[in-house]
């Protein structure tokens, strides 16, 4: 990062905030477990009981009082945050993945339709359906003769709108309402794992990157020394990775900052309707359910995991705000 | 996810702060310390004030209904609005026994082996026609055919001539006849003390003629009981509104001119629509609430628990490894720590050791039962061949077990104390989240789940209402029996019988005593609770009261609540 960026984003109060909260839930997320002598998954019969039998409230042994399970608060809470950043940072990183390679390649096909290798394409269509049949030798055939056809036959192939189709799929993907997709999707998921999870995110959160990196693109695109590059001859792809590419990295590091608290809400809301992790896994969103019915007599058990989704949230948000400021062209 | 934000907040800091934690801690702030819950809402009028007729009581369930036909699968969702829609030969009253219902009288002859019913005359079913015995052996032989999805079919074995129709050998079942138009008859193959007990359960209740001689799914349920399903009343998953039957048998019954229940409603949401005045009567209010307004003197007179009549415990396949194994059966059932259990909810949790809960008649406190040993559960696992060792970790079963459940009530927490308590003596369950629909298909197929919650409530009071739909081989079925741990063992199977034929007291009790042992030893189930719920009704509620089978009878129900002005409702609505 340049000098006089690096110098506005430390002089930057949202980013400095930002930093300050997100490195405290990072550092909470890695020492929370040297923090409680309990696992978060464990019930403490002897210790985590009060005389009239509910759960203990603050104490030494529990910082922050023990849930309904006669379990450590701050451990789950510690071990939520580990869920939470693990998840979210994740999807939002194959969010970024997809959403740049669908974001750059539509913005730089924008009105030139190309030529596609539908032989190609159709060959890992069949060798998809062969694998699928549990035959692989077929499947190799199917893609080696799609492929060897499609080198053979340069010029074949229809045009197509690559930058219509993307947008067209944008647009259906965006008129599903985010949530609904998302609770869908994990309703169908036989059993929802760590990786499920962040799989069923990450492909569902891409849309806004795409967008925004289109819209670079497309300004990128008609720059002078893109103009050059291409009379020069250069590759597509090699304009698009020398030139393109590091020029939208701001915009995107900005974006995807702001896309993990959007990941952390999301996340929390699935194991809020019980469409998340099973149990016993300590996410933000589950805590929040099973404390919910003790609202009034252990508040705690509801403000606790409700602060720490807000403190993350917000953390994030301001650390995304620091960043843009910082990296923002203009002020250059 | 849906778009960036592009306006830069440029508020400072420590202001945000200030404002995001008063905007998080707000709205909690006046609920934690504002008063504890809404007062109940008065009656119109005086204690001795005559019923009244009108008005529409509102009820919620945590769970959904799956069937409101007789014939079908009546679950606890269920089980109320069904009794409403459909009377019986005979019915249980108010404390369990037996009274007449559509039968005007019985006699029983032959030395139990023959009961002969004569119905009331001028009987209206929903559809206006007039009951008869005609509709009464149809409706049975429509419950009892094998293309209905009965789960308790099997209980009327007894039949003559029930093993020939199931077979398709016969038409009709031989031992039920038409002996007049108001007139029928039962003849059993041999004496069967349960018999009254299971005809007053819902599965025989007699079904409007367009019900046909057989099941069908898409039948608007109809049958002679207070209440009728209008058409479009059920929504399934969401709610069901039942109307009046005007020509219902009992005159001047019911008082109410409907009911409605949703659905799918959690337990807080039940709490605030209760306090709001949207539900008039409650029955899963969460244990902190159980505890708020039971300790409420203005609405201690409106609250109570109902009796111990249910089992809950875990339901081990014994086809399923590891559970094939008796011997990890054994271990699981001395690995419960089924004091954990209570102290979810101490105050309506009762520790269960064995399967016939305290308050059924034939319930022997002399039966040992199973028992948290820890020892014990190691030393069964080393007998089962796993051995494990909790100093190092090792040994146990190799794999993870499947154990699914469903995100509602007490389930999701039992199921992480029972996790802990087996991953002790090296089992090491996998907490699988379903829909209830998914979690019941799973129990009732033979392969489906390796170990689950399972929980039976009292048909009727008697244990063979527990010994026979959950432990008997004929109550195993892959279509949906209710023995979901597919538990078979002939001998039980002999015990349970002798002990329904057997008519005097303390042989019976003797039996069943013999056939707790059996199941206590083999663990089919390691029991672990039963459970009281906690009725709360609003004072403008009257005649309620809590039924020991059907918990929610309102027919005798009746609303004493004034008359709300549309400025209210209206106001009320703005509020929410």
């Amino acid at each position: 990062m340049p000098t006089a960026r690096r110098r506005r984003l430390i002089r930057n109060s949202s980013a400095r905030s930002g930093a300050l909260i997100v490195g405290g839930l990072l550092a909470f997320a890695i020492l929370g477990p040297a923090l409680s002598p309990h696992g978060p998954n464990d019930s403490d019969f002897v210790h985590g009981v009060s005389l009239d039998l509910s759960p203990i409230g603050p104490c030494a042994l529990f910082p922050l009082g023990a849930d309904r399970l006669y379990r450590d608060v701050l451990a789950r809470l510690s071990s939520g945050a580990r869920l939470s950043l693990l998840i979210a940072s994740a999807a939002t990183l194959l969010s970024a993945v997809i959403g740049t390679i669908i974001g750059i390649l539509s913005g730089w096909f924008e009105g030139a339709p190309v030529r596609i290798p539908w032989l190609a394409i159709a060959g890992a269509g069949g060798a998809l359906a062969a694998l699928s049949l549990g035959r692989p030798l077929a499947a190799c055939m199917a893609l080696g003769s799609g492929c060897v056809v499609a080198i053979a036959r340069r010029k074949g192939g229809p045009l197509v709108d690559i930058d219509g189709a993307l947008m067209r799929l944008v647009d259906v993907l965006l008129a599903f309402p985010f949530l609904l997709l998302l609770m869908a999707i994990g309703a169908a998921l036989e059993h929802t794992t760590v990786i499920t999870l962040l799989f069923t995110l990450g492909a569902t959160g891409w849309l806004g990157i795409a967008r925004l990196l289109r819209a670079r693109t497309m300004q990128l695109r008609s720059l002078e020394y893109v103009v050059a590059s291409r009379a020069l001859g250069q590759s597509t792809a090699g304009i698009l990775l020398k030139h393109v590419l590091p020029n939208v990295v701001g915009p995107l590091i900005v974006a995807a900052t702001f896309l993990i608290a959007q990941m952390i809400v999301a996340d929390s809301i699935l194991s809020y309707l019980g469409v998340g992790l099973s149990p016993p896994a300590a996410t933000w969103g589950r805590m929040l359910l099973e404390g919910q019915d003790e609202y009034l007599t252990a508040p705690r058990l509801v403000i606790a995991p409700a602060a720490a989704i807000l403190l993350a949230v917000w953390g994030f948000n301001l650390l995304g705000e620091g960043l843009r400021d910082a990296l923002d062209p203009r002020d250059a | 996810m849906r778009s960036i934000r592009e306006t830069p907040d440029r508020t400072s800091p420590p202001r945000v702060v200030c404002a995001a934690v008063i905007l998080a801690l707000g709205p909690i702030g006046p609920v934690a310390c504002g008063p504890r819950v809404a007062p109940p809402i008065a009656a119109e009028h005086g204690d001795d004030t005559p019923p009244r007729h009108g008005g529409t009581v509102r009820l919620a369930e945590i769970g959904d209904a799956r069937n409101l036909d007789p014939a079908g699968p009546v679950d606890g969702v269920s089980l109320p609005p069904v009794h409403l829609m459909f009377a019986g030969l005979v019915d249980f009253d108010d404390h369990a026994a037996i009274a007449p219902d559509l039968a005007e009288s019985w006699a029983v002859t032959e030395e139990g082996r023959a009961y002969r019913f004569v119905l009331k005359p001028g009987v209206s079913m929903h559809d206006g026609q007039e009951l008869t015995a005609e509709d009464v052996k149809r409706s049975v032989e429509r419950a009892l055919h094998p293309s209905a999805p009965n789960p308790t079919a099997s209980m009327f074995e007894g039949l003559v001539g029930f093993d020939a129709f199931v077979e398709d050998r016969a038409d009709h079942i031989e031992g039920v006849e038409v002996e007049g138009r108001y007139v029928i008859g039962f003849r059993l193959k041999e004496p069967d003390a349960a018999f009254l007990p299971l005809l007053a359960m819902t599965t025989l209740r007699p079904v409007c003629r367009n019900g046909g001689w057989r099941y069908s799914d898409d039948w608007l349920p109809c049958g002679a009981g207070p209440f009728k399903l209008p058409p479009g009343g059920w929504q399934r998953g969401t709610s069901l509104h039942l109307v009046r039957h005007e020509a219902y048998f009992r005159p001047g019954l019911p008082y109410l001119d409907g009911v409605e229940w949703t659905f799918n409603m959690q337990a807080l949401a039940q709490r605030f629509r209760f306090e709001a005045g949207d539900l008039d009567l409650v029955r899963s209010l969460s244990q902190a609430d159980q505890r708020r307004f039971s300790a409420d003197p203005r609405w201690s007179p409106y609250g109570g628990t109902d009796a111990d009549t249910n089992v809950y415990g875990e339901s081990m396949n014994t086809r399923t490894p590891p559970f094939d194994n008796i011997e990890i059966r054994r271990a699981v059932a001395s690995a419960i720590n089924r004091e954990h259990y209570r102290l979810l909810k101490p105050a309506y949790l009762t520790v269960l050791t064995q399967l016939v809960p305290a308050d059924i008649p034939g319930y022997d406190p002399s039966v040992r039962g199973q028992h948290y040993d820890y020892d014990a559960a190691l030393e069964h696992m080393r007998k089962a061949g796993y051995p494990y060792d909790p100093r190092t970790g090792h040994g146990g079963w190799p794999h993870s077990i499947d154990y699914p459940l469903y995100d509602q009530g007490l389930l999701v927490f039992t199921a992480q104390l029972l996790q802990q308590d087996l991953a002790k003596i090296g089992l090491h369950i996998e907490l699988r989240l379903v829909s209830w629909q998914a979690f019941l298909a799973l129990q009732a197929r033979p392969y489906g789940a390796p170990i689950s919650q399972g929980s039976w409530d009292m048909d009727y009071p008697d244990p063979s209402s527990f010994f026979d739909p959950l432990f008997t081989t004929r109550a195993i079925d892959p279509e949906g029996g209710h023995n979901i741990a597919f538990y078979s063992n002939p001998h039980l199977d002999d015990v349970v019988a002798e002990a329904r034929r057997e008519s005097h007291e303390d042989r019976r009790r003797a039996l069943y005593a013999r056939a707790a042992a059996i199941v206590c030893d083999e663990a089919p189930w390691a029991f672990a609770y039963s459970h009281h719920w906690y009725r709360l009704r609003q004072p403008y509620v009257r005649g309620d009261t809590p039924h020991p089978i059907w918990h929610v009878d309102v027919t005798t129900t009746w609303l004493d609540r004034a008359g709300r002005s549309l400025e209210q409702v209206l106001g009320e609505g703005l509020r929410r």
